[in-house]
């Protein structure tokens, strides 16, 4: 093929997509931050709420897992503003659309790990006269966390991967940068293909430590019933 | 600010919106069909002893499981077409995307169906007199498909709500007409709102589908 | 002798199926009481409904002389706080030992005196390492579930629900989960508590535990009290026609006395 391939003219601007990386990473980060505190609170509202909560968190929780999430990121960057009169720039419509979406997905792990430890442990508690929050509190969600780690990460791995989103309302992450050097060099076999071997070097690093931590937990007996 | 919420200009441009709704379901079918058709071939390689086909299966599964479906559909759009014998339209570009990273997801779902099968069941086929050919066909792929099904319609449901990533590349489909309307008619919480609610419509009750499904698999155990 | 516990016309169903069908009992302080019968005679059920893991359909249940729960136009109403209140005054053993995984033997034992009772760390502690001892396993006081054997396991569960100090001991088939080997660890330990005087409802197959350790056993069928008396009376010279079955049903195979030495 006739192709000439230059990789040097977009290795001077590799500075902006590592900067672009910290930012990909950065979302991501606060985006786990009030995600899982978030997701926890969700997925005990939705098992033991009284029904006129239970339903309205259940239907939450879907409506953010059956939508796309692009849909959300445009509804909070382009609606949401007009609707309370507020501005929001990428960044915070960013980070709130994937807290709350990684929220509804970690709401359905906590619930999976909860409703995965035996009814023996419920048992064992209650005939010592525990009430429902020291049960949960002291026996379930310990165990129940040990269990999710590995659904938890690869959960993570996901929202990472979504994030590459927030380049369509502007905010610099790795792939907005990456556009931006395609735009000026012209380059953008080189550039687009060096961004997704950046997001591959990094998201298969995190795969493989969750592969191994899953292999681990299979061995000493500790994984969750998928 | 008080919104007067006004879905007059979501009806009246509705025909966009149908438009979009039909290519996206376009897109979607054709991505599932081959990404689980092709699926099936991949996951047959991983299983293979043959490293020629074993490492190159394994390296594309990698590389498109382990990297964001957006930065693949953008890669087959704007570097692609560089160095691409044909024409890549938006369309072409979001397929290639598309049904690359489900024949993926789907080649893995193939491998741990079958791998979920009990040796015991191989070992009594083959106790019987089977040959490799029928220990699968009568035994093993009987069994494994059914675990596979909800995982793939999972799939699917991950796969409908990717097509509007193709929004990004200026394909028309639901989320990118929205978008265009949007501008014109200036409503972008009612259009957004729409389209949300027309996603959740159109794939929340596969999903549903998909808990009743494990639930009695489960059940079965 | 002072009444422990008291069950009046105790009922229970589930949906359309009623497994207990009125049941009365009285238990003294220091009884040790055995409930023999098949399976889905409703002996179990009625285990748990003396703590509550079930709520009782009808009927009425008195620990140390005072009604569970308050009636209420006709019908009795549980309230949870006050259930949680009698569990940790009722010590239950559970057939499959429902230990705490993520906690040591010893956490185990302490985590009901800390968290239930609200002992100081220090004094949870100390009553832990004491009932650990009495179990005989004092020396496993660190080892998590997972590294002890079945039989140690259990008992390590019976010393978690002793550390409550409870008025009362509810066993149900402690010792059906575990390997025959390691049955008589465990049935030891249970004869050790009935000899010192611990009040003891003991659901279990072992008949010559029931034999040997039993004040009274009661013999149930179809939800009800078929027989009941002293263990000789009751397994030697059963009355009923259901009881004789039963017990043939437990002879059909039967192991000379082993010569040993």
């Amino acid at each position: 093929m006739g192709y000439e391939w230059d990789f040097a003219i977009v290795l001077r601007d590799a500075d902006l997509l590592l900067l672009g990386l910290l930012n990909t990473l950065k979302v991501t980060g606060l985006a786990l931050l009030f995600g899982v505190p978030l997701g926890l609170l969700l997925a005990l509202l939705r098992l033991y709420g009284a029904w006129p909560v239970r339903l309205p968190v259940g239907l939450v929780i879907e409506f953010l897992r059956t939508t796309p999430p692009i849909a959300q990121l445009f509804w909070f960057f382009f609606a949401l503003p007009i609707l309370v009169g507020v501005e929001i720039d990428p960044f915070r419509a960013s980070v709130l659309t994937f807290s709350l979406q990684s929220s509804a997905f970690f709401a359905e792990v906590f619930r999976g790990g909860i409703v995965s430890i035996e009814k023996g442990q419920w048992e064992a508690a209650k005939a010592l006269g525990m009430d429902r929050r020291q049960t949960l509190a002291r026996v379930i969600l310990p165990q129940a966390v040990k269990r999710m780690v590995p659904a938890f990460l690869e959960r993570a791995i996901e929202l990472m991967k979504t994030t590459t989103l927030v380049s369509t309302i502007s905010y610099a992450d790795l792939l907005y940068q990456a556009n931006n050097i395609a735009q000026s060099t012209y380059r953008a076999l080189e550039v687009f293909t060096i961004a997704a071997a950046l997001y591959f070097v990094v998201i298969f690093a995190c795969s493989i430590g969750v592969r191994r931590l899953e292999r681990h937990m299979a061995r000493t007996g500790e994984t969750t019933a998928h | 600010m008080e919104h007067q919420w006004d879905f007059s200009a979501v009806l009246a441009n509705k025909t966009l919106l149908l438009i979009g709704l039909q290519n996206t379901v376009v897109l979607g079918a054709l991505c599932l069909l081959l990404g689980l058709f092709f699926g099936m071939f991949v996951g047959a390689a991983r299983y293979s002893r043959n490293p020629l086909f074993y490492w190159p299966a394994t390296a594309f599964v990698e590389v498109f499981r382990n990297t964001p479906v957006l930065v693949q559909i953008i890669w087959f759009y704007f570097a692609f077409p560089i160095v691409s014998p044909f024409e890549i339209d938006a369309f072409t570009a979001a397929a290639l995307g598309l049904t690359l990273n489900t024949i993926a997801f789907s080649s893995e779902i193939y491998r741990a169906g079958i791998q979920s099968i009990h040796a015991g069941q191989w070992e009594a086929a083959k106790a019987l007199g089977m040959g490799y050919v029928d220990q699968m066909r009568r035994v093993i792929l009987p069994q494994a498909v059914k675990r596979m099904i909800p995982a793939f319609m999972n799939r699917a449901v991950e796969l409908m709500k990717m097509t509007s990533l193709a929004s990004v590349i200026a394909y028309g489909e639901l989320m990118h007409q929205a978008k265009t309307v949007s501008t014109i008619a200036f409503n972008p919480i009612e259009m957004y709102t729409a389209v949300a609610l027309i996603f959740f419509v159109m794939i929340y009750p596969a999903t549903v589908a998909v808990r009743r499904l494990e639930g009695r698999l489960a059940a079965k155990g | 002798m002072t009444e422990v516990l008291r069950i009046e016309n105790l009922h229970k169903s589930f949906g359309d199926l009623a497994v207990l069908a009125g049941i009365d009992l009285a238990v003294d302080k220091g009884e040790t009481i055995v409930v023999i019968g098949a399976s889905g005679s409703g002996k179990s059920t009625l285990l748990r409904c003396v703590n509550f893991m079930e709520i009782p359909t009808a009927g009425r249940i008195y620990l140390q002389g005072q009604a569970v729960g308050q009636e209420k136009a006709g019908r009795i109403v549980y309230a949870e706080k006050e259930l949680a209140a009698l569990r940790a005054r009722v010590g239950m053993v559970f057939q499959h030992f429902n230990l705490f995984p993520h906690m040591t033997a010893i956490e185990n034992v302490m985590e009901g005196p800390r968290t239930v009772l609200r002992l100081a760390a220090e004094e949870s502690r100390a009553r832990a390492d004491e009932y650990l001892d009495k179990v005989g396993l004092g020396w496993k006081a660190d080892a998590y579930p997972a590294q002890l054997s079945g039989g140690q396991q259990q008992r390590v569960a019976i010393a978690r629900a002793l550390a409550m100090e409870p008025q009362i001991m509810l066993f149900d088939e402690a010792t059906s989960a575990l390997d025959p080997e390691l049955v008589g660890e465990v049935l030891e330990t249970m004869k050790e508590l009935a000899d010192e005087g611990m009040t003891m409802l003991i659901v279990t197959h072992e008949l010559g535990f029931a034999y040997t350790v039993a004040d009274r056993v009661l013999f149930l069928s179809a939800g009800k009290v078929l027989e009941q008396g002293e263990p000789e009376q009751v397994l030697t010279h059963p009355q009923e026609e259901g009881t004789k079955n039963f017990l043939r049903g437990h002879g059909t195979f039967r192991l000379p006395a082993p010569q040993l030495d």
